[in-house]
Parts: C-alpha cells; sequence; structure tokens
C-alpha cells in the first residue's frame, strides 16, 4: 500500500533540472526524512507532491490520486518553508478557517491542543502580522495540523524554532506517524534524520540515498561529513 | 466536506471584508473621495480648456472618419494582446501567498476559490477602462462633432469593454495555460488584423467594430454592435478560472505583495524590478554584440553598454513602443491637442527609467561604488551618456512615427524633430536620474510639517522634467501659429531646457557628492 508514489518525475526550470527521473514511494504511518545539499531539489520534490508545482514529465499520485487533485488535497497537509499567513486574521481564526475549509466542523479542541503544545495560547487572539519569526513557523505549524490528513509534507519545519518548539513539533509528527499517517519533511537537522524511519538523501535531482541512516552517513550526505 | 469548505470560504471572506470595513476611518474616506472628486472635475475642465478648442476641419473630420474606428481598435486589440500576455505569465489574478497555500491547497473547487477574486478584478479593470474612455471621449469632445455627453458615453462603454477584455483575454490564457509564446503569437495576431484593417481602410475585425463604437457619436451605432462579441472574453475568463496554474499565482502573490508595498512607497525603481521580475524579464546570458575597444579607457560607458547589450528583446520592443507612443502623442499635440505633449514626456520618461540602468545598479549596490577610487557625482556623470544616447536614439524612433502619421510626411517634420529629439532625451533622462537619486518618494523617517511637501516633490520632479524636454515642440507650433518659423521657436526653448537639465544635473551631483 502506498500514499505518495512518484514515478520518473523531471522538473526543469528553463536549462535548470531541479528534479530528474526521480522514482519514489511512501508507505502509510512511514516517516522519511528528506536530505541533500541546497538546491538538490528537496522542496522541488514536495511543491510537486502537495500539487503546488507540475511536473515537466513523470506523475505523483496521493493514494492513487494524481497530486493537487481535489481527492490528494483532501489527504496531503503542506507545511511551507515560508509561513504564509493572513495577516487580518487572527491565530484562532486561521485554524478555525482552515479546519472548515477541510470539512472540519469539531475543530476547537485540536485547536486548542495544538496551540497549547506550541506555547501560542496566550498569542491565539492576535493577528500574526506582529509575530516573530520563530512565532510565524509555530502559527505556520498549527495551521497544517489543525486539519486532518493522511500525509504531511513538511519543507525545513524546524528552522527558526527553540528547543521546546522543536521538541513539540517533533513530537506532533511521531503522533501523526503513530495513527497512521505519513510524515515527509525536509530537513538539515541530524538529530530528526536519525529519528525518521527512512532517510532519502536528493543530490542534483536524483536520488543518492534510500533507506535509515546515522549522523555520519547523513553528514557525508549533505556535504558536512 | 467540499460544500463546509465552500460555506467557510464565504464566510472567512465576509469576516475579512467587515474587519476590513471596520478598521476603515470614514470621516477620512468620505474627506478623500470628496477631494478627489472636486481635483477630478478642476483637473477634467483644466483639461477640457487647454486642449484646444480648434474644431477640426472637413478635411480632418474625413480622416478621423476614415482612420478613427481602426485606430481604436488598434487600441482595443493592444489591450487583448497585452492581457493574452499577461495570462501567458500567469497573470492576472492577483493572490496573497495564504491564499495560495490555505485556500487553494483545500479541497474546495478551484473555480470557487479564484471566481470571487476573477470577479474583482474584471470590476477594476472596467471602472479604469471606464474612467479612461471618459476622458479620451471629453478630449474628442473638444474638437469632433457631436455632443459632450454622447463622446463621453461612447467613451465610456468602449472603455469599460476594453478593460474587461484585457483582463478577460488574460483569464482565458492563464486558465487554459497557453504558454508564452503562444500567448504572444495570438495576440500578435489579434494586432496584425488591427493593422490590416488600419491599412486596408476596412472593419473586419471585432476590435475594430468596437472602435466605431467609440466614435459612434460621428459614426452612428448601427454596426459597433459586432464589437460586443468580446464580451464573450471575461465571461470565457471566469469559466476557466479554475485552470490557473498554482505555480504562476504563488510566484506572482509573492512579487506582487511587494509591489504593492512598493508602490505604496512610490518607489519607482523597486516597482520596475518587481515588474522585471514577474514578466521574468531578465538579462541575456549572451549579449546581443559584444564590446569592442580597448577596455582601459571609459570604464562607465563601456559597462553600461555592456548593460544595453544584455537588454532582453522585451525590453527593447518596449523602448522602441514608447517611442513610438510618444511620436504619436506629439503628432496629436501639433495638430491641435496640446496637452498630449504631456503624454509625449511621459512616455520617454518610462523609457528613460529602463534606460538608465547603469546608474539605478549603482544606487541598488552602493558598497560596490562606494569603494572606487573615484568621487561618487563623477560616477553618476559618466553614466549619463550612454542613456542619453539611448534615448536619442528612442526619439528618433519617435519622429519617424511622427513623420508616417503627419501629413508631410517625414519631411515635414524632420527640421523640427531633430531639434526637439537631443533636449526631449537628456530631459527624460536627468529625470529618471533623479528619481533613482532620491528614491522612494515616501520615506517614512521623514516626519514633521514639510514631510508632504517633500515627498509631493520627489514624485513630481521626475515627470515634470520629462515633459519639460517637450516643451520646444509646443514653441514650435507656437512660432508656427504666429506665422513665424518652427526652428525660431524650437531653438531657444530647446536652449533652455537643456540649461535647465544641466542645474539640475549639478544639483544631482551635489546631492551624490
Amino acid at each position: 500500500m502506498t500514499v505518495l508514489e512518484a514515478v520518473d518525475l523531471v522538473a526543469s526550470y528553463g536549462d535548470h533540472v531541479a528534479l530528474n527521473g526521480l522514482t519514489y514511494k511512501v508507505r502509510p504511518g512511514s516517516r522519511v526524512a528528506l536530505i541533500g545539499p541546497n538546491g538538490a531539489g528537496k522542496s522541488t520534490f514536495l511543491r510537486l507532491a502537495a500539487g503546488l508545482l507540475e511536473p515537466t514529465s513523470g506523475e505523483v499520485t496521493i493514494d492513487g490520486f494524481p497530486a493537487g487533485s481535489i481527492e490528494a488535497r483532501k489527504l496531503t497537509s503542506y507545511l511551507p518553508d515560508t509561513p504564509s499567513l493572513y495577516d487580518d486574521l487572527s491565530l484562532v481564526e486561521h485554524l478555525e478557517y482552515v479546519a472548515r475549509l477541510h470539512g472540519e466542523t469539531d475543530w476547537e479542541d485540536r485547536a486548542n491542543d495544538l496551540l497549547d503544545r506550541l506555547g501560542l495560547t496566550d498569542r491565539a487572539q492576535d493577528p500574526p502580522g506582529g509575530f516573530s519569526k520563530g512565532m510565524r513557523q509555530k502559527a505556520s505549524i498549527a495551521v497544517a495540523f489543525v486539519r486532518p490528513f493522511g500525509l504531511i509534507l513538511a519543507d525545513e519545519p524546524f528552522d527558526g524554532l527553540d528547543p521546546p518548539s522543536r521538541e513539540a513539533l517533533d513530537s506532533l509528527f511521531a503522533e501523526a506517524a503513530a495513527g497512521g499517517a505519513s510524515v515527509v519533511l525536509a530537513t538539515h537537522h541530524l538529530e530528526i534524520v536519525e529519528r525518521a524511519s527512512r532517510c532519502l538523501a536528493i543530490d542534483e535531482g536524483e536520488v543518492v540515498y534510500d533507506g535509515r541512516a546515522d549522523t555520519a552517513e547523513v553528514a557525508r550526505l549533505v556535504g558536512t561529513g | 466536506m467540499a460544500r463546509v469548505g465552500t460555506q467557510a470560504l464565504r464566510e472567512m471572506r465576509r469576516a475579512r471584508r467587515r474587519r476590513a470595513y471596520a478598521q476603515l476611518d470614514w470621516i477620512d474616506a468620505v474627506y478623500r473621495v470628496y477631494v478627489t472628486a472636486i481635483l477630478s472635475a478642476l483637473a477634467t475642465s483644466f483639461i477640457s480648456g487647454i486642449v484646444g478648442g480648434r474644431p477640426v476641419t472637413p478635411a480632418e473630420l474625413s480622416r478621423a472618419l476614415e482612420f478613427g474606428p481602426a485606430l481604436g481598435g488598434l487600441v482595443v486589440a493592444g489591450a487583448i494582446a497585452a492581457g493574452l500576455r499577461s495570462g501567458g505569465r500567469g497573470g492576472p489574478l492577483v493572490l496573497l501567498p495564504a491564499d495560495v497555500t490555505i485556500v487553494l491547497l483545500a479541497p474546495i473547487p478551484r473555480a470557487v476559490a479564484l471566481r470571487g477574486v476573477a470577479v474583482r478584478q474584471l470590476r477594476f479593470s472596467g471602472f479604469l477602462g471606464a474612467v479612461i474612455g471618459m476622458i479620451a471621449g471629453n478630449l474628442a469632445a473638444q474638437r469632433l462633432p457631436g455632443s459632450y455627453a454622447a463622446w463621453v458615453a461612447a467613451g465610456g462603454v468602449t472603455g469599460v469593454i476594453t478593460g474587461l477584455a484585457f483582463t478577460g483575454s488574460a483569464l482565458v490564457a492563464s486558465g487554459v495555460r497557453v504558454g508564452r509564446r503562444v500567448a504572444g503569437l495570438i495576440g500578435a495576431g489579434v494586432l496584425g488584423w488591427s493593422v490590416a484593417d488600419l491599412l486596408g481602410r476596412t472593419a473586419t475585425s471585432p476590435a475594430t467594430f468596437l472602435g466605431r463604437l467609440a466614435m459612434a457619436p460621428v459614426h452612428g451605432v448601427g454596426t459597433p454592435i459586432f464589437g460586443f462579441v468580446i464580451i464573450g472574453l471575461p465571461l470565457a475568463g471566469l469559466a476557466l478560472v479554475g485552470g490557473t496554474s498554482l505555480e504562476a499565482a504563488l510566484r506572482q502573490a509573492g512579487l506582487s505583495a511587494q509591489l504593492r508595498f512598493a508602490v505604496t512607497m512610490q518607489d519607482v525603481r523597486t516597482v520596475i524590478l518587481l515588474r522585471r521580475q514577474l514578466s521574468a524579464e531578465g538579462p541575456r546570458r549572451r549579449p546581443w554584440v559584444r564590446v569592442w575597444g580597448p577596455a582601459g579607457r571609459g570604464p562607465v560607458w563601456r559597462r553600461d553598454w555592456q548593460g544595453v547589450l544584455r537588454w532582453p528583446a522585451a525590453r527593447i520592443l518596449r523602448i522602441v513602443l514608447l517611442g513610438g507612443a510618444a511620436g504619436v502623442a506629439a503628432t496629436a499635440a501639433w495638430e491641435g491637442t496640446p496637452v498630449l505633449v504631456a503624454l509625449a514626456g511621459l512616455a520617454l520618461l518610462v523609457a528613460a527609467l529602463d534606460a538608465i540602468e547603469g546608474l539605478a545598479q549603482e544606487a541598488d549596490h552602493p558598497t560596490l561604488s562606494s569603494m572606487l577610487p573615484v568621487g561618487r557625482g563623477w560616477l553618476v556623470l559618466r553614466h549619463l551618456a550612454v542613456p542619453v544616447t539611448v534615448m536619442v536614439g528612442v526619439c528618433v524612433v519617435g519622429v519617424a512615427v511622427s513623420g508616417a502619421l503627419g501629413p508631410g510626411g517625414l519631411p515635414g517634420v524632420i527640421g523640427i524633430g531633430l531639434i526637439a529629439a537631443l533636449p526631449a532625451a537628456v530631459a527624460a533622462v536627468v529625470g529618471a536620474a533623479v528619481s533613482v537619486s532620491v528614491g522612494p518618494a515616501i520615506n517614512p523617517l521623514e516626519i514633521g510639517p514639510l514631510a508632504n511637501a517633500v515627498a509631493g516633490a520627489k514624485a513630481a520632479g521626475p515627470p515634470l522634467l520629462a515633459v519639460l524636454g517637450v516643451v520646444p515642440l509646443a514653441a514650435a507650433r507656437i512660432a508656427v501659429n504666429h506665422d513665424d518659423s518652427a526652428l525660431a521657436g524650437a531653438g531657444p526653448a530647446a536652449v533652455a531646457v537643456l540649461f535647465v537639465a544641466a542645474t539640475v544635473t549639478a544639483a544631482v551631483l551635489l546631492r551624490e557628492g
């Protein structure tokens, strides 16, 4: 059984080839760490899977449906590398809005739990326009987790977070995976990669490693070892 | 799920609108509307007064009837071609980044999510078209037979349809995802059809029929009904809007947010850079031709040519078209609508803002230039040479267009055109240099009683200088009207313009140190 399947995925921008024939499968409940040097194609892969980009050739399916289709969007939560939030909605209004856009009417308990775990309860009624970078990232995380999903795609989600928030996010990912959802996250944090069930290393748009990885292996793959 | 989601979308948009209204200072808003209405009325009556009350002669009326519909159709075709170009790049919808990552990734039909935004954009372009059309109708009423109300109404209706056609064609192109090249080709076809109508003195294109609608007060309203087929464009656009590419929408969303802020600050340079990014108008990797000659002498001159020779084709075409537009406006000014001198000056300023790229790059990277072993004033002065050369070329294009349009042909305009070209080019470049040098008109750090006056001067200075550059043309016309030679009027005015431009340049050099 496969939640996400990429087959011969090619994405190019003009002369630059971001992904070059990538083929990969993600099973339900797995936690995949996507690693690679800057410009390797990690964000492109996540955006293709989220349906934000369209492949030059090849295909990505989510539970058998083309990425970006309504059925795929029901299943997929995307946490972008740069938080995209409305300046004229409070944080709690964001959570209500996103949950209801996904057909969720009983959203309040889930929202309160997320706000509490991410240390955002005191700022729930504030619009995120005045938040610090870390606070905006936490708000974006709450938005990604408040809705139901079977697959979460996260692009550098730990960047800008303090250690307690990092732990909170890690436990959210672990709970999601334990509940049967799949997690695919791009990261440079070695300790996060070690906790993943699989590590997928991409370089110059191609898979260069697929399997479990320890710190030394990861450091070698991202070019710091 | 989709029903709940769609309901949530509607409720939240309503809530956001309510919040925006709640934060609005109504007294301030009403006051602004009041002041805008008064100023608009004054400006309209002022323009009407100076447009030149000379009614057209029977021969001129005959020419207006012969070419007017096709020329109007060319404007409509230009709007459609521009819309197709925008749609080919993923436009025209302006979304917030959160709209893309939150709403468009939600499991609700994208057509439902985007239709409201598309309707708002159509409404705005229709309104803008109406305003421009009514102003054009107002200008036409000053010289052509027919009632004032009829001209303003015809201009307004044509303007609304043209505005809707612009956004509609962009929505269609982005909805069916025609590539840039295909969009460009279709746009060229639409324009070509109108040009064929103009040259063949026929009326076959729907755009030409719409041009007839604009001329309804002298043409009648029998045949223009065919022009209304263009209304199908916005309707088709609304039907196809769900096909808009998210990738393009996300790119546009990020840049548009910055663009809005830059416009608020009246930061012309940032607006230019963002607009280039929006249209993916980067420099060529290889120059059209390599700069030759010894590298040691005239490094700034050489560096500026290296930049110019990497201009993409779209920028070259735009500059040439702006030169042509300046020529058309100058011809119309010469033939009895003097206020269009301002339009010629503004077209040249827009071209000069591209031509002055070398100096603008220095302003964008002050650290680089501050490390050079030369004074900043020395550098700025040398950066003006290439733009002036380029702008003289642009003005020559204007003279050629003027020659093609004018009753006397090229020999009739060559003398006055060449005398007017240098001051026009110099003034436009100096205006652009001032714009680059002073930066954003609005500086939040500048407060106090004079802050608004300073911001106004910064914003108005460059366009005023550019318009001043075209004054020799007006002076020549006045001389001709008084049975004097055109050169007798243009010559002294050209010297005066060059003197003013030199004085302003000296002030810029002093400011730059």
